[in-house]
């Protein structure tokens, strides 16, 4: 069982999974990207500016999921230190922190012709970018603190403690007036969007998903390769 | 047709424009770790090379990530 | 089985997580007023000092029949149904902005029921679909 989870078995799943991965990709890029530009309706009131939900939602998504699965991982390791949890939470947070930039970007961009405003102090907005600043207080402290068991206790206790905004911009348009409009997508009852734009939506949703697999791959190769190439320096 | 497509009825810039973000950031991204990924592999496969024989057989021989490294790295060249 | 040690740091941590849990719960309550992006014509109603002189944002329902354009000025009505505000402003709206949506305008407070807006915001909702979707769902309305 050990066996398996060791690094170099660990190794070759991730070749295979990245070899899998990239060929089905830019298929389903092309299939979601033809669905939210070309083939879903405008909606009745937005027109055509509601095409940004299918980039702005999904990245305020793996921005929120990205960190969840940050602090819950931070979290064992900061009680049960395992070593090759540092490695996944490491490889998750770039990608977290440009998904969560990407939604502040793009939400500013719908704003304008939508709201009349590129930007707005109200809760939801601002708790994304507190968000954002975990992500950065996490990445740096993890660049910039020498010591690797220091490092490690600080970032993972950045994380923890950032978890407790999550369900602050989850509930934010709830709890106080907000110039963002509530949650459409549930988790009980009907959604409030039409399955016409559910669809690419969801599609968009998958194939980013899928990016973010790639680039975490990727990345979890290289810390991989790191810690081998300084048991070798130890030979 | 493709007018509407560009245009979109007035929308198009701010549509076009953070769709090209989106896929800009991430096109950067991907860019910048597959080189960090490619730095790393080729420094670990020098290293290995320059390992006296018997030590570099051994590390083959043991890891399967430094040969896998390895035969990746000779391909490339 | 657990390690002394991993008994103790996992009491330490979720003691510091429930303290800082608190704290926020007060912080986010005592600051509730200001956390909010606009007051209601309910919440305006109900205070009882008017800062004529503070920049304000109020925010509602824009009524129906209530919009009023007069060359430059235009004027309309918002409600939380409770209470209703009268909004007066000049110069151009956003796209969005239309009888019964909602709307959020930045401005100062005249008295309890007239208010001078600088600016307006539309409020979009939670509802998106085809317009051929909304055409026959208004046809049913009528």
């Amino acid at each position: 069982m050990f066996k398996f989870f060791s690094l170099s078995n660990t190794f070759i799943w991730i070749e295979k999974l990245t070899k899998f991965i990239s060929s089905i990709f830019f298929i389903l890029l092309l299939v979601a990207l033809s669905f939210a530009l070309i083939l879903s309706p405008p909606d009745y009131l937005q027109g055509d500016s509601v095409r940004i939900m299918y980039v702005h939602v999904p990245a305020a998504w793996i921005g929120l999921a990205s960190f969840s699965t940050i602090a819950l991982l931070s979290l064992a390791n900061f009680i049960f230190k395992i070593k090759n949890i540092k490695l996944i939470t490491k490889s998750i947070a770039p990608i977290g922190l440009m998904f969560t930039c990407l939604a502040i970007v793009t939400g500013a961009i719908w704003g304008q012709p939508t709201w009349g405003t590129w930007w707005a102090w109200d809760a939801r907005i601002t708790s994304m970018l507190v968000l954002s600043l975990f992500y950065i207080g996490f990445i740096l402290a993890n660049k910039l603190i020498a010591q690797e068991d220091k490092a490690d206790r600080v970032s993972s206790l950045i994380a923890i403690f950032g978890f407790i905004n999550v369900p602050i911009i989850k509930y934010s348009v709830d709890w106080w007036n907000t110039l963002h409009q509530p949650a459409s997508i549930k988790l009980t009852g009907t959604s409030t969007i039409h399955s016409s734009m559910l669809m690419p939506l969801f599609l968009m949703f998958f194939v980013l998903l899928l990016y973010c697999a790639l680039i975490f791959l990727m990345k979890y190769k290289t810390e991989i390769i790191r810690i081998k190439k300084k048991n070798l320096e130890r030979l | 047709m493709i007018q509407n497509l560009i245009s979109m009825n007035g929308y198009g810039i701010f549509v076009w424009s953070s769709f090209a973000i989106t896929f800009l950031a991430c096109g950067v991204v991907y860019y910048k770790t597959y080189k960090t990924l490619k730095k790393y592999e080729s420094e670990f496969a020098k290293e290995i090379n320059e390992l006296s024989r018997e030590q570099k057989a051994s590390v083959i021989e043991n890891s399967k990530i430094a040969s896998q490294v390895i035969s990746s790295y000779s391909k490339t060249i | 089985m657990l390690q002394k040690k991993v008994k103790k740091r996992a009491y330490l941590l979720a003691t510091l997580l429930l303290v800082s849990i608190l704290a926020i719960f007060f912080i986010l309550q005592t600051l509730n007023k200001n956390i909010l992006y606009f007051k209601s014509p309910t919440d305006i109603q109900n205070d009882q000092e008017i800062h004529s002189k503070k920049k304000i944002r109020v925010g509602g329902m824009v009524k129906k029949n209530s919009l009023e354009i007069k060359e430059q000025e235009i004027k309309f009505v918002i409600t939380d149904f409770k209470n209703e505000l009268m909004i007066s402003y000049s110069g151009t709206v956003p796209n969005l902005f239309s009888e019964e949506k909602g709307v959020v305008a930045e401005g100062k407070l005249q008295d309890k029921s007239f208010f001078i807006a600088d600016r307006i915001l539309a409020k979009h909702d939670e509802n998106y679909m085809p317009p051929e979707l909304q055409s026959i769902m208004n046809n049913n309305d009528k």
